[in-house]
């Protein structure tokens, strides 16, 4: 099964048990209109650990009815952060979501060596993205995490994105990974990447999707450019997942889509022992709904 | 764009090197009937009457050199340029290597001396209020801080002839902050030292900006960030040919929008595109050399 519309992303967390989405620092404006519409949706069971007073006021200001919903009492921040991250330790909470806090305040409580919720793997970024002119939803990582990964980082993102959408119910996803280019270049580095990683994928090295790179943009996303280039790939015009060279080329791309392509958004930091909704001031409620249910999505 | 062409009257002859693909041939008919150029096709002959018939296009418009090879093609292509036979060279099915190759040539290519050979592309995007000029999609893969000046320099002097006397340049990063994560940041506080000095004459400049704050006067407002650029880029320029090439293929595919673009640092105007570019765009990049020619 592929995306068709981010709009599909209810149907499938409506189709699972309910999630429980835990907010730190639930006090913000710009998260809990996504959060209200999701409960309201009944996808899923939101907790509020944050400041009470706060919450309500925002609430009442904002005509939200929020009756029946959780609220756990923790005015200062960063006790609020440790308490949700204890809290999805503990098995309370199948999501964490970021509220009225900076992202490095919420990232170190994830790696905290003691009670954070690291599994080993790499954290990355996870976007979806949905265009008129693509058939299907395309994802693409790392847009926003990593600055410039490794081959073993790569691998690692790879990894943590097909067991997103594997769990999405992609059955082995097309990855597409990127270069400015399509033959490998000694001089750029991500065409040395591309090709040892499609490499790897035929020797099951990594597994459960298929891999192909160096592709340029316009190849990995239309079977008539990759035509008109003679390129033979599997991927080539059907890529479900895009691999970024580094968050230079992701962010820009990214903004890109978002502003002069109109594409909807959601996003997930992947790697951690839940999914984490972490998104930013500048995202529009609509993507921070998609992105809340993408990570309900991504927990099971 | 082509219309700024037209106004200016005086025909240029563009030479075409391997010209047998119908995105290239379809391209050139529309500027020959259209009195922007006359057009010298080097290719094999056969070929070029063959795609020319399938598409009900009179070759006879054209003047065609027989050519066996890409690699000749270009030579002979170029050598027109530089004869003077011919005042502009398009890329037409030929690797972009073995075209680049011969515009580079010590002896028989097109370089200025000590010139840096680059690409500034001009994109017309429904959803940007104005043209945006972007550096460099195409040829240099990392550019120093040597390579940097001389793009934002092209660039710049593109936009002039469209009647912008004092354009806004946004350096374009992965955040509007300096950090040392980004080998970038050191170059382009330079650059704006160099533009307050007046290095690259009447321009604003300003960088590292994100595409946001470069062009979304709204998320300028939102973030509070104070930046002259305001959200109102008449030039991106980005870090790498990997930051470039991409958004501008994402915004062909997926924005709707139409490329024009032409190799800066030559002595005469060079076309090139990718052999996959639509017959619409390559007909502006036809216009806008000859703008530049």
């Amino acid at each position: 099964m592929v995306l068709k519309s981010l709009a599909d992303l209810k149907d499938i967390v409506a189709g699972g048990p309910k999630k429980k989405l835990i907010v730190a620092a639930a006090q913000d404006q710009h998260s809990m209109a996504a959060v209200v519409r999701a409960w309201k949706d009944n996808v899923i069971e939101p907790i509020l650990v944050g400041d009470k007073e706060s919450i309500l006021n925002i609430c009442a200001t904002n005509n939200y009815d929020i009756t029946g919903v959780r609220i756990i009492h923790e005015p200062d921040t960063d006790m609020a952060v440790e308490m949700s991250v204890k809290m999805i330790n503990s098995r309370q909470g199948d999501v964490l979501m970021k509220g009225k806090i900076g992202t490095s305040t919420l990232l170190k409580a994830v790696l905290n060596r003691e009670w954070g919720l690291r599994t080993g793997n790499l954290l990355s970024h996870f976007a979806l993205f949905e265009v008129e002119t693509y058939p299907k939803v395309i994802a693409v990582t790392d847009v926003a995490m990593n600055i410039a990964p490794n081959l073993q980082d790569k691998i690692a993102i790879i990894n943590n994105s097909v067991g997103c959408l594997i769990k999405l119910g992609y059955k082995m996803p097309k990855v597409a990974v990127l270069g400015a280019v399509e033959m490998v270049n000694e001089s750029m580095e991500a065409t040395l990447h591309a090709a040892l990683l499609s490499k790897m994928n035929q020797r099951d090295q990594i597994k459960n999707c298929i891999i192909d790179g160096p592709l340029a943009f316009d190849n990995a996303v239309s079977l008539e450019s990759a035509r008109r280039k003679g390129i033979r790939s599997e991927v080539a015009g059907d890529t479900d997942l895009l691999l970024m060279p580094d968050i230079e080329v992701g962010n820009v791309l990214y903004k890109s889509l978002v502003f002069f392509a109109r594409a909807k958004v959601a996003a997930v930091i992947l790697g951690a022992r839940v999914p984490i909704v972490l998104t930013s001031r500048s995202d529009s409620e609509q993507a921070k709904y998609y992105s809340i249910l993408l990570s309900a999505a991504a927990s099971k | 764009m082509v219309d700024r062409v037209l106004s200016r009257k005086n025909k240029h002859r563009i030479a075409v090197a391997w010209a047998q693909d119908i995105n290239t041939i379809g391209a050139i008919h529309r500027s020959v009937k259209n009195g922007l150029t006359e057009a010298i096709m080097i290719g094999q002959t056969g070929r070029i009457n063959n795609v020319c018939s399938e598409h009900g296009i009179d070759s006879g418009l054209f003047n065609i050199i027989d050519s066996e090879n890409e690699t000749d093609s270009s030579e002979k292509a170029v050598r027109l340029v530089k004869t003077g036979e011919a005042d502009i060279v398009m890329k037409g099915l030929v690797g972009t290597d073995k075209f680049l190759k011969a515009v580079m040539d010590k002896d028989h290519g097109l370089m200025l001396p000590d010139a840096v050979l680059s690409y500034v592309g001009a994109i017309e995007i429904p959803a940007y209020h104005k043209l945006l000029f972007i550096t460099d999609p195409a040829v240099i893969p990392y550019p120093d801080l040597r390579q940097k000046t001389a793009m934002a320099g092209y660039a710049i002097s593109m936009v002039k002839k469209f009647g912008i006397d004092n354009p806004k340049i946004a350096l374009i990063g992965a955040s509007e902050k300096m950090s040392t994560h980004f080998p970038y940041s050191a170059d382009y506080a330079e650059m704006k030292r160099m533009a307050e000095q007046g290095h690259f004459g009447s321009c604003i400049m300003d960088g590292p900006l994100d595409l946001f704050l470069a062009c979304d006067a709204k998320s300028v407002e939102i973030k509070g960030v104070r930046t002259p650029v305001d959200g109102d880029a008449d030039i991106l320029l980005f870090p790498s040919l990997e930051s470039c090439n991409p958004f501008y293929k994402a915004l062909m595919l997926f924005a709707d929008s139409e490329l024009g673009g032409l190799i800066m640092g030559t002595s005469k105007p060079v076309i090139l595109m990718s052999r996959s570019e639509s017959e619409k765009s390559k007909y502006y990049c036809i216009a806008l050399s000859c703008l530049m020619a």
